[in-house]
């Protein structure tokens, strides 16, 4: 049985790369922009799972670690001549000017400058409890915003910047979200991620166990910050253009949605959720935009697609607050007993606990 | 102070005052929500921003300001009341980060939905001669609306007090912050004081929303989401769940604001970081606000 | 030799004071009852012992060190573990996690070290495992270790909550209401298993119970709270027939 998953689970993987090298060399760019985003938006679902899906703590912070990550790749990234060109209004700062970083240690650098932050914001918040909590890291989010709108000679301020060397691409991004599902799961499953599961579930009793629950809080913080950073530098050199509006609370909520639709504290339902919610923000693109019926014209509604999204995460948590996957994940057991039409292949056993 | 004349302190004071005494309209809704449901009314502000445009458009239809603007407060406590109803309350024993996912929901919703029924341009709010007339003491130059703002805040905070002190339903009101399942057996209706509660916390806020749209006449379907946190900042500056603190917390918070810009005004763009900074102080060395109570959780 | 000792403490939530001038002193594999009626501030001791609660006055010590201020972790990892009076397992959590979760504070590897599997972690994970299912075995819950705690019956939750608090590694124990619930076949049996696991572990155990027939059974000397008051102390034979004891406490429950 064992033999068998590793060899179903060893064909999809191989599946998949097969996949991206067709996508990667023939299909259309438009399709290739959403896949990469699913990918980053599995990152950036992971990272904020591990802080509050599996360590239950209620972070609203993510969109400032990702403008982090985002501006420090692109900062970098940027050539010393796009930069010349970026900065009209005041030139860049001078030990920036000339650096051309390549691409894997400006996004280590992003998620370790993002990390740091996550440190910061976190060791005076972490002593809160929930719902303040989730108003400091949305302040914290915010402040991030506020700051690189009036730093112009660092990130040129609300203009933003222009001609990030595109460097994101599929092999990139599946790269390192397959390496954070890796990541995500060794940890989780460890003695420390037993740990965070158990603050999650009862922080006295966790405590009372010798668990040191600021030390991991943090920990499980900084972690999340690290990733959501790198997710931010991929995103900056996906998109090639970034600018402080971009890093609002929206972007937050969308990650939320996707932690909640997947299951809060399900690594693979995150990864599954992402690529349905990025998919339907593309698919649903028509509801702001005017449609065209030939024989006449629907005017666009901007923000429908947001009512959509938001009605879908009310109706997830208010009728089905467990989402797709609640904490369990994914097994191969289980999906080859729901696709066969046949009754279960195997019941007996051991009860596997989490059925 | 640098280069700041007399007068000059006056009129920043005095604008900071009024705003502050929007703040702390606002702030009481988020307060007393709190103090009931443990939980932060992300939909407040989006409600706050409702208000606005219930009584833009009372105004637009032609109706006058003294029936446009009751008619504005009875549809925002309608749609506080109806939030709770639809976002909060099949949650009650839900684990929190569930409610607050629901608040988060709602906040979005009524965000969205704003722009796709008023559409996301900016809107000229109805000035209303009464009370924007620019009056002159010496020479400081106030909109009327800058007394009449500080004026009405107290004086529905002088009421809000008695209705809390003084009756059956701020008594039930009471009980139930301290304990759901004790009120109710001693007879509370929990949903129906739940309910009041939004209704207040609303009312206010149509009246903080109104004042807000004749003082800034520029209203846009995402105005709610600053004002709503400052305020619910301003809430737990002034210890979250008392009345009276959230009034001062507002007060504090308006004034402070609008002197940092004034002083300094190589500040001017970080504005709106200023609140987020202070909550984090106060959390960091006072987590019970200026009149907060401690609550300490059961063991 | 002295395993534990509070010093009058006392702690007092706005104007109410729960516990008054309190003094214990627990020596080497004693099985000590505190007692008193609802209301007491019987857990309210066991909190401020355990670091949950800051007593407003008084000192704690353990082995003659000052714990008072210490964390609730730090008092765990010295060597003092605890039950809850209503149950505080991890729910969702398998009965297997619950304790491998209390293994986790001696743990030597770290972060790097847990999440690439290096051979150090390992061989400690091998290790929790094998010490966590001993446990699970002698506090008779084999065969569920992959059950979600959740889902057991009442006494064995009970029991795993001692598991779990003995998978910490401590010398004093301190059980909150161990019979709560519990039918008188039961009971018997917690008393046995008291006694066992004091002998086997080496323990030191403090417990509160209203079960009188688990405390003078098996307590060598009992304290008895009233209103935050102790308002006596001996062997079980003298508290029977304490006047004070019987007039707030033991007549209530006879009659009862």
């Amino acid at each position: 049985m064992k033999k068998r998953n590793y060899y179903l689970t060893t064909i999809s993987l191989i599946f998949l790369v097969i996949f991206l090298y067709f996508a990667h060399n023939y299909m259309d760019a438009y399709i290739v922009r959403i896949l990469n985003l699913c990918a980053i938006y599995t990152i950036l679902g992971l990272s904020m799972n591990l802080i509050n899906g599996f360590t239950g703590l209620f972070s609203l912070g993510h969109a400032g670690f990702m403008a982090i990550g985002a501006y420090v790749t692109a900062i970098l990234t940027l050539s010393v001549n796009s930069k010349i060109q970026n900065f009209f209004l005041e030139p860049i700062a001078a030990p920036l000017a000339n650096v051309e970083w390549p691409f894997f240690p400006a996004l280590l650098l992003a998620g370790v400058l993002s990390a740091i932050a996550g440190f910061l914001i976190g060791a005076p918040a972490l002593r809160l409890k929930g719902d303040y909590l989730a108003i400091a890291t949305l302040g914290f989010a915010e402040i991030i915003r506020v700051i690189f709108t009036n730093t112009q000679n660092i990130t040129n301020g609300a203009l933003g910047l222009k001609g990030i060397p595109a460097y994101t691409n599929l092999w990139w991004s599946f790269g390192i979200a397959a390496f954070t599902v890796l990541f995500m799961a060794l940890l989780i499953n460890s003695s420390y991620g037993r740990a965070l599961k158990a603050i999650r579930e009862d922080e006295i009793a966790a405590e009372s166990m010798g668990i040191n629950l600021f030390k991991h809080k943090v920990m499980s913080f900084t972690i999340g910050a690290f990733f959501a950073g790198i997710g931010g530098g991929l995103m900056a050199n996906l998109l090639g253009t970034i600018d402080p509006a971009m890093f609002k609370f929206t972007l937050t909520f969308n990650i939320l949605l996707i932690i909640v639709l997947g299951g809060m504290g399900s690594i693979t339902g995150t990864v599954i959720s992402a690529f349905i919610v990025t998919i339907s923000q593309e698919a649903l693109r028509f509801l702001d935009q005017p449609m065209d019926l030939g024989l006449f014209v629907i005017p666009g509604i901007s923000g429908m697609r947001m009512v959509v999204f938001s009605v879908l995460l009310m109706i997830v948590v208010l009728f089905y607050r467990h989402g797709l996957m609640g904490t369990n994940e994914f097994s191969w057991d289980k999906f080859l007993n729901a696709i066969s039409l046949k009754k279960p292949l195997s019941k007996g056993g051991k009860y596997n606990g989490n059925a | 102070m640098i280069n700041m004349t007399w007068e000059m302190f006056l009129q920043h004071l005095a604008n900071g005052i009024s705003l502050g005494s929007l703040y702390a309209l606002i702030a009481i809704g988020y307060t007393m929500v709190y103090g009931i449901l443990r939980l932060i009314n992300f939909a407040h502000g989006d409600i706050f921003m409702m208000a606005t445009y219930f009584a833009f458009f009372g105004v637009f239809f032609g109706l006058p300001w003294y029936i446009a603007f009751p008619i504005t407060i009875i549809l925002t406590i309608l749609l506080g009341m109806g939030v709770e109803i639809a976002a909060y309350r099949s949650l009650r024993d839900a684990p929190k980060i569930s409610i607050m996912i629901s608040a988060i929901g709602a906040s979005f919703l009524i965000e969205n939905l704003a722009i796709v029924i008023f559409g996301g341009r900016p809107k000229a709010f109805p000035t209303e001669e009464l009370f924007t007339k620019v009056v002159y003491i010496g020479n400081i130059s106030v909109q009327r609306l800058t007394f009449i703002i500080p004026i009405v805040t107290i004086i529905l905070l002088v009421m809000l007090l008695y209705l809390i002190n003084k009756t059956k339903t701020g008594m039930a009101m009471r009980a139930v912050s301290k304990d759901h399942e004790t009120a109710k057996l001693m007879g509370v209706n929990i949903d129906r004081t739940i309910s009041t509660t939004f209704g207040i916390g609303s009312a206010l806020a149509a009246i903080g929303g109104i004042m807000w749209g004749l003082k800034f006449p520029q209203i846009q379907p995402l105005m709610g989401v600053m004002p709503g946190l400052k305020c619910f900042i301003a809430a737990v500056i002034g210890g979250i769940g008392n009345i009276t603190g959230a009034v001062i917390g507002g007060f504090f918070l308006g004034v402070s604001e609008i002197m940092l810009v004034a002083i300094f005004q190589g500040l001017t763009g970080y504005r709106d970081a200023f609140a987020f900074i202070i909550l984090i102080l106060v959390l960091l060395f006072k987590p019970t606000g200026i009149m907060g109570e401690k609550i300490s959780e059961k063991v | 030799m002295e395993m534990l000792r509070a010093d009058n403490i006392t702690m007092q939530f706005g104007g109410l004071t729960a516990v008054k001038d309190f003094n214990l002193v627990l020596n080497k594999g004693e099985i000590v009852a505190l007692i008193g009626p609802n209301g007491a501030g019987k857990t309210t001791a066991f909190n401020m012992i355990t670091g949950v609660y800051k007593p407003t006055k008084g000192k704690i010590y353990f082995k003659g060190k000052d714990i008072t201020y210490l964390a609730p972790h730090r008092i765990t990892k010295l060597g003092i573990a605890r039950t809850f009076q209503n149950i505080r397992l991890f729910k969702d959590l398998s009965v297997l996690d619950n304790v491998l979760i209390a293994n986790h504070l001696h743990i030597k590897s770290n972060l790097f070290e847990a999440v690439t599997r290096f051979p150090r972690y390992r061989i400690e994970e091998k290790e929790m495992i094998k010490k966590s299912l001993n446990l699970l075995e002698m506090v008779g819950l084999t065969n569920v270790e992959n059950e979600k705690s959740s889902s057991l019956p009442y006494g064995m939750q009970r029991r795993l909550e001692i598991a779990r608090a003995l998978a910490t590694n401590p010398e004093v124990l301190l059980l909150d209401e161990p019979a709560a619930g519990m039918n008188p076949k039961e009971t018997e049996d917690l008393t046995k298993f008291i006694k066992q696991i004091r002998d086997d572990f080496d323990l030191t155990i403090f417990m509160i119970e209203h079960h009188m027939q688990v405390v003078m059974g098996i307590s060598k000397r009992i304290y008895v709270l009233d209103y935050g008051v102790t308002i006596a102390h001996g062997n079980p034979n003298e508290i029977q027939n304490n006047q004070r004891v019987i007039e707030a406490y033991l007549g209530v429950e006879n009659n009862a």
